[in-house]
């Protein structure tokens, strides 16, 4: 991947469609084996949910130094990458909206293969005040 | 369009994950960008969260919904038509052993067939749900 100056992320400044990040990268055995073992599943196919294509695609743009929760996933597959391939990826603002005056914000990724083949297609919803769901699970603290 | 002999309320097979702090660095490492965050640095969680230890990543809850999905679906339907969904409820950590269950709740046709929709639970080893959700695939 190519380095780039990052931008300070600010939440406000943020438009809903706008691109993110496109890299490349080459997919190996040793990360599916990694994969795997991670979750005990040997027949997994999907390393690229553990690659986190939609936040690295935010992340190679954009310095986010509030972090965020991860409030919930949406992945759709299409067909399992395969090692020895490269991968390319497109991220994009997917949405972002305030919920109980907590500011979420939808981050997504399209993953296809050096074939043309669509792979998967990844969204996560951030939710921005980290600390506020600390006190939710930490309500001594 | 064929029908399918999928029932409504039919049990996927359930899953059960025991999550370690080995496992939970093991899937961060499989990210292509290196980067300090609150599953892999204690510190970060602490500053961030409030907690006293690392998260589990919630994507590793979608791979252990996706697992039930694949079993009751079949890798060559779930790998091409399928997807899941879902909202984490409740943190994941080290020592916790998560459950995977579902049930199908729906099916409609679509272009390509029919659609089944499987409503999915995680709980921990406290019965405490972590995460809900649905996952869908088309037979």
């Amino acid at each position: 991947m190519a380095e780039q100056p990052l931008k300070i992320l600010d939440y406000d400044k943020l438009e809903i469609g706008e691109e993110l990040g496109s890299y490349e990268y080459l997919l190996t055995q040793e990360m599916l084996d990694n994969f795997r073992a991670s979750i005990d599943d040997p027949e997994a196919c999907f390393p690229t949910l553990a690659v986190k294509h939609d936040a690295t695609a935010l992340n190679i743009v954009y310095n986010d130094t509030t972090g965020g929760v991860n409030a919930g996933n949406e992945v759709e597959f299409f067909n399992p990458p395969i090692p020895g391939k490269k991968i390319f990826v497109k991220g994009r603002i997917a949405d972002k909206y305030l919920r109980r005056d907590k500011p979420y914000l939808v981050i997504e990724a399209t993953a296809t293969d050096e074939d043309g083949r669509l792979l998967e297609r990844l969204k996560t919803y951030q939710m921005k005040k980290p600390d506020e769901v600390g006190k939710k699970w930490n309500p001594q603290t | 369009m064929e029908s399918t002999n999928i029932e409504i309320g039919a049990q996927i097979p359930s899953v059960t994950k025991s999550v370690t702090t080995e496992s939970i660095l093991q899937f961060e490492s499989c990210a292509i960008l290196e980067r300090e965050n609150i599953h892999n640095n204690e510190e970060l969680a602490k500053q961030r969260l409030g907690t006293t230890y690392t998260l589990a990543s919630g994507r590793m809850s979608i791979a252990f919904a996706s697992e039930a999905m694949r079993k009751f679906f079949g890798p060559d339907v779930f790998h091409h038509t399928g997807s899941v969904n879902l909202k984490f409820l409740r943190p994941v950590k080290n020592g916790d052993t998560i459950t995977v269950t579902g049930s199908v709740s729906s099916q409609r046709q679509v272009e390509n067939g029919t659609e089944i929709t499987v409503d999915l639970h995680c709980e921990n080893q406290n019965h405490d749900r972590t995460a809900a959700g649905i996952g869908t695939a088309i037979v």
